[in-house]
């Protein structure tokens, strides 16, 4: 028998601990701004969008480094230049995934008969500008995460997409109510 | 090149997931009345997913691995390993969610000046999260057996669909628990 349920808990429960607390962190800026989310609900529906991609985007950034150094055509270096392609080819990705899922999200909402004190423009460029900010964070915590856990010896793998997804989430709700606080009130 | 390669093969996923995410807040849109009505219930919706989300991947992963390692394979799907998986999975769910239960009670009180039902949010919790759970454990297992039948790579292909897949299943979870401890309480 090589897995033990012991095991599995004893190694699990510190991260899931330290990521649930985060999470809370993030749930609670959510009660903070529950009455503008109520108030215009295609925000609500907009937050498992804006999450999951910045989490698949930096996971898939994450994955394609750690393979990188893994097999070495990616060296430990803030100029290496592969590792610059990644990052713009991200941007570039999320700018597309987020445009076109705020259109699809824009037209969900006025088919559900959801209130809607906004128009199509306005509401792309509000998601465009937290997915764009968004990423740029995501990124830099997945190219830091990948860069220090290999330094250190560690399998990139193991850490990248429980950290990127922690922080994408946290920070593309702070995001979200900066850029309508900027934007509508 | 490079880019064009990455766009093609990530962005249809991208879309997919992202499509997952507009059904798992559109779930989210129909609850703004649970929202109201149980002050902290937004407070513990992001932990939940994080919480499903890194037990399940996990989980996958682990049993891709076991299918490398040898250990386990379509005919001998259920066995020690798997159960031992399965226990671990489940108890870490129990522990977790009790953990973020009582601290969306407490931060409710501390920050919010609510007085959210201490028992109503901790049940909502306990019970969205083992349920999701089992029925996640389940789902996970289906898929590996699927792609162990074919002889695909576990790793390629459990990932992407547990993130999609798991969000929703997680806000239908959470909406039903809400529902029913309000009922029944």
């Amino acid at each position: 028998m090589i897995y033990s349920w012991k095991r599995i808990v004893r190694y699990g429960l510190p991260l899931l601990t330290l990521c649930v607390l985060i999470e809370i962190f993030a749930g609670t800026i959510l009660q903070g701004g529950q009455n503008i989310l109520l108030k215009i609900p295609i925000f609500l529906i907009s937050i498992p969008v804006i999450n999951s991609v910045g989490g698949n985007i930096g996971s898939i950034l994450g994955a394609r480094l750690a393979s990188g150094l893994h097999v070495g055509y990616i060296t430990l270096d803030i100029k290496d230049k592969k590792m610059h392609e990644n990052f713009i080819t991200s941007i570039f990705l999320g700018l597309i995934t987020y445009g076109i899922l705020a259109i699809i999200i824009y037209y969900v909402a006025l088919f559900s008969d959801i209130s809607m004190d906004i128009g199509l423009i306005e509401f792309i460029l509000i998601i465009l500008s937290v997915g764009i900010l968004l990423i740029f964070i995501v990124s830099f915590a997945s190219i830091l995460t990948a860069f220090l856990s290999f330094k250190r010896g560690l399998d990139p793998d193991d850490f990248v997409a429980p950290v990127v997804t922690t922080v994408g989430d946290t920070m593309g709700i702070i995001l979200l109510f900066f850029i309508i606080g900027v934007v509508i009130v | 090149m490079f880019a064009k390669e990455m766009l093609k093969q990530s962005l249809p996923l991208l879309i997919f997931c992202g499509l997952g995410g507009i059904v798992a807040g559109r779930t989210l849109g129909e609850m703004t009345d649970l929202l109201k009505n149980i002050p902290g219930l937004i407070v513990i919706i992001p932990a939940i997913i994080a919480l499903r989300g890194n037990i399940s991947t996990t989980f996958g992963s682990r049993l891709g691995s076991a299918y490398h390692l040898g250990v386990i394979d379509a005919e001998n799907m259920w066995n020690v390993e798997l159960k031992q998986n399965i226990i671990g999975s489940l108890i870490l769910s129990f522990l977790v969610s009790i953990t973020i239960g009582i601290l969306a009670y407490s931060i409710t009180i501390i920050f919010f000046d609510l007085n959210p039902n201490p028992i109503k949010i901790i049940l909502i919790v306990i019970l969205a999260g083992m349920l999701s759970g089992l029925i996640l454990t389940l789902l996970t297992i289906i898929i590996i057996f699927a792609v162990f039948k074919r002889g695909y790579d576990p790793d390629n292909i459990t990932g992407p669909a547990l993130a999609t897949f798991g969000d929703i299943i997680t806000m239908f979870c959470i909406f039903g628990s809400a529902i029913f401890i309000e009922v029944l309480l």
